[in-house]
């Protein structure tokens, strides 16, 4: 909730006077107000640039540094201020968000500086808002990156590990060849003769001049066939040299025969094989000079040597639904066009559109605008026909090409900006149902120990522990008396998704009455102690015992719950939380240990004390920051 | 201090404007003629262009601070701290009803608090000019925080008569109702079944509606929560909210 809204609570309270004369049963006291008439201006002097605001401001957010009690380590007394020897431009968005309820991040700050900040003001960067978290996200992983370069050219350009196997150099030097010179001289080698083996195969079809003996002209190939075949022999053994190497390098075998790469390097060198075991038959010949042309796709070896071409093939891939669009809607137009035009020149004599197939080549051929002539329709409505076909040929082609080009480039750098941005819904997603589920939750947290709150800050303070205050009636316990006066007047209580499924479960099943009796597991464990004197109190029947689930079950869900409300990050309260395991937590420090607690089934009032206190730690790991949760 | 701009004025000026230009018959056919097909060849641009007029002509400065100091019972101060809020949440100066329900909805995350707010709003909207201003907000919490208790309970009898005809409806006490039970969402205990708010009505007007004429006017309300204590006690129980 922003701190703007929190301005309208007294008028939400006030409004609530409307609900008083229809209330079921009678109102719950008001939260006793403390410290009042104490707002006054605060002077914060960061590096010589005064700010100042409201005291109530910066309260807040009890959770941070200026707005806890932390600041008067830094009030200095000469000037009656409080000075902090920090940025004064990275503050001013810091007092903003006590101001606004909102982070924003610069973008021309630092990264860094302004993470360190937030560090020191104990400012959580997850609240940052939906305005500026993207481009916050975005900095935060280039910084990591590039930290992660950084460490990694350190690393490389320490010698090798003794400890790497040679196995593991091996598939080092084939990966990354400046690694070492060897590797380098390999890569090189290799590439000449991708080179050479290609240049080979082009120039064996070029006709040399006729030989002494013969009338015709042959081609280079047929002239120096031996030359041309200790060449191809020398790049073969080359190739399945390196391709052996490759396979007894790899850490994954099974993968490196599935990758691309290898495919294209057995498709290679197969035909040579393939044409050494063929030799002396004449019957599959013809069948062993098209498997020549494989030959050719030596040149896509080159694609571990040239970045740009992996580059070509992956926005391929990635273009291929618009590609395959493309491909289709000529389809259709083709065959339409080719319908057209044989109906229209069957009537014609000698006409060459012999058939639909037939009048695909004429189609394909007007429609890209190539026009070889070889097919020319002859009837006047043939013409008419032709010319629709190449005009719309220019639509149909011109028109998606470019769009697929520069789709090129878009796709590639949106795809990699997609994927950031989902991962960061997903993430935002949850922080705002967090959001709301922490609400709520925390509402239910204080109506279980709201009560209690009060009786035990006396206890606390009589028993003399100096302990951070977090218990004065902030705008957290004023909503919470809001939302009691609005179940009092309804007569009907807020519960929580799990308890509210489990009901619903039990309407249905038409189960008998809870029983009483396991009400106390439902207490939370940082309050073992208040509880088990109140356990009389069943007003805050909370009937989250009633799980249909056995014990084992409900240990499980808890654990689950547990990882799914992993933290992003220690706040102030749960540092200080730890401490405090039989003073009652504000209710904002267990927004999120509520859903927790509810199923994990303690053995109800045998061992309360001990099992609580044993297992109260893992809970206040649980916690996340409660900010959000306003 | 100007006096405060209100949007009512921006209202009667177009209709003027209208009336003046039909001279004739004829002359006003071809006008209306001209400018349906203009408005049918570009939909929408006269609209937002409108629109945004409007949107930024809309802001509203308050009465001085003497004058609202008289006319409520909060002191200089408390007025100040409530208009700092107030224009840090809607710095044009006016709320609109959605901007209100945003705010109010706030409060109450598991539920809708929709309709209470719309009803609400027209509680504070006394001059039903569509926008509350500081003024309007600032009498309503006068009467509701530093009211006497016969002032407050006239302010829960407006609430609830929605049509604003003296009398309290079944049915406009069953919307009341509704919306209340509205706001508490649906995760509750006991589960929320279809007949309880009209139970609750029953229940009220058995209570409130002293002669059974299926309505409650306004003195059987009033007379009837001075005599429940209850009501009575929780009436006080907000004093001290600012």
């Amino acid at each position: 909730m922003a701190a703007g809204v929190a301005a309208w609570l007294p008028f939400a309270r006030a409004a609530a006077i409307g609900w008083m004369p229809v209330a079921s049963a009678p109102m719950p006291p008001p939260p006793r107000e403390k410290r009042r008439g104490q707002d006054g201006l605060i002077i914060l002097n960061v590096s010589g640039t005064r700010f100042q605001t409201w005291r109530n401001t910066l309260e807040r957010y009890p959770d941070t540094l200026l707005g806890s009690t932390e600041r008067d380590f830094f009030f200095h007394e000469e000037t009656n201020e409080y000075f902090f020897d920090r940025d004064p431009d990275i503050f001013r968005h810091i007092l903003n968000f006590y101001r606004t309820g909102k982070l924003h991040y610069p973008r021309h700050e630092c990264i860094s500086a302004y993470d360190e900040e937030l560090a020191f003001f104990g400012i959580i960067p997850e609240i940052i808002g939906d305005c500026c978290y993207e481009e916050y996200k975005d900095r935060r992983r280039e910084n990591a990156e590039r930290i992660q370069d950084d460490e990694e050219n350190e690393n490389s350009k320490d010698m090798v590990l003794p400890e790497m196997s040679f196995r593991e150099t091996m598939w080092r030097a084939f990966e990354n060849p400046h690694t070492s010179t060897m590797a380098l001289v390999f890569y090189y080698v290799t590439g000449f003769f991708i080179a050479v083996s290609v240049m080979a195969n082009v120039v064996e079809t070029v006709p040399c001049g006729s030989g002494p003996n013969r009338a015709k002209e042959v081609s280079c190939g047929e002239r120096y066939a031996l030359a041309f075949f200790c060449l191809d022999t020398a790049c073969v053994m080359i190739f399945t040299v390196e391709y052996l190497l490759r396979l007894i390098a790899a850490p994954s075998r099974y993968k490196f025969v599935k990758s691309v790469m290898s495919i294209i390097d057995v498709v290679a060198i197969m035909p040579y094989y393939i044409g050494l075991v063929m030799t002396d038959n004449e019957d599959v010949s013809g069948a062993f000079v098209t498997l020549r042309v494989f030959r050719v796709f030596r040149i896509f070896k080159f694609s571990r040597h040239s970045a740009g071409l992996r580059i070509l093939g992956y926005t391929l891939k990635s273009c291929a639904s618009e590609l395959g669009f493309l491909l289709f809607s000529l389809t259709m137009a083709i065959i339409i066009f080719a319908t057209v035009m044989f109906y229209a020149e069957k009537g014609s004599s000698a006409s060459k559109f012999t058939s639909i197939p037939a009048a695909f080549w004429y189609t394909i051929v007007t429609m890209t605008t190539l026009g070889y002539g070889d097919m020319v329709p002859k009837t006047i409505i043939g013409k008419v026909f032709g010319s629709i076909c190449s005009l719309s040929g220019v639509l149909v082609i011109a028109l998606p090409v470019p769009v697929i080009v520069s789709n090129f480039s878009r796709i590639y750098h949106q795809s990699q900006r997609a994927e950031k941005r989902r991962a960061q819904k997903k993430t935002r997603l949850a922080r705002i149902r967090a959001t709301k589920s922490g609400g709520a939750n925390a509402y239910l947290q204080y109506k279980r120990n709201g009560m209690l709150a009060e009786a035990e800050e006396e206890a606390s303070k009589q028993a003399g522990q100096a302990l951070v205050c977090k218990s004065n009636p902030t705008f957290e316990t004023q909503h919470h008396h809001l939302l009691h006066c609005l179940e009092k007047t309804t007569n009907h209580e807020f519960v929580d998704e799990q308890t509210y499924e489990t009901s619903c479960m039990e309407v249905s099943l038409s189960k008998p009455s809870m029983s009483r009796s396991s009400s106390l597991s439902s207490s939370p464990h940082g309050l073992s102690s208040c509880c088990t004197r109140r356990n009389k109190r069943k007003s805050f029947n909370v009937p989250n015992s009633n799980m249909v689930a056995g014990r084992r079950g409900s240990i499980q869900e808890l654990s689950t719950i547990q990882i799914r409300e992993r933290p992003m990050s220690n706040s102030r309260s749960s540092l200080n939380a730890k401490f405090e395991e039989t003073v009652p937590l504000n209710s904002e420090d267990q927004s999120y240990i509520t859903a927790a607690v509810i199923s994990m089934p303690t053995p109800p009032m045998t061992t309360p004390e001990g099992e609580n206190s044993a297992s109260s730690p893992d809970f206040l790991q649980s916690n996340i920051v409660r900010v959000s949760a306003l | 201090m100007s006096a405060p701009v209100k949007r009512t004025q921006w209202d009667e000026d177009p209709t003027l404007f209208r009336k003046d230009h039909g001279l004739s018959k004829k002359v006003l056919l071809n006008c209306c003629l001209v400018r349906w097909i203009i408005s049918w060849a570009s939909p929408n641009k006269k609209d937002s262009v409108e629109d945004e007029l409007e949107l930024s002509a809309v802001r509203h400065r308050p009465e001085a601070l003497e004058l609202l100091e008289a006319q409520t019972r909060f002191s200089r101060k408390e007025l100040q701290i409530l208009y700092r809020g107030f224009k840090n949440e809607c710095p044009s100066g006016v709320v609109n009803e959605d901007t209100f329900k945003e705010i109010y909805a706030q409060f109450f995350p598991q539920g809708d608090a929709s309709t209470y707010a719309h009803f609400l709003f027209n509680a504070f909207d006394t001059d039903h000019n569509g926008s509350v201003s500081f003024e309007d907000f600032v009498m309503g919490l006068s009467i509701l925080l530093r009211g006497t208790v016969q002032e407050k309970l006239n302010w829960a009898f407006n609430l609830y008569d929605i049509n604003k005809d003296g009398y309290i409806t079944k049915e406009e006490m069953l919307d009341i109702i509704k919306s209340i039970y509205d706001m508490m969402g649906k995760c509750t205990y006991p589960i929320l079944k279809e007949e309880t708010p009209r139970q609750h009505v029953e229940i009220f007007f058995q209570k409130m509606d002293k002669n059974r004429d299926g309505v409650v006017t306004i003195d059987e309300f009033i007379d009837c929560c001075q005599n429940d204590e209850n009501i009575m006690r929780s009436m006080q129980l907000f004093e001290n909210v600012i």
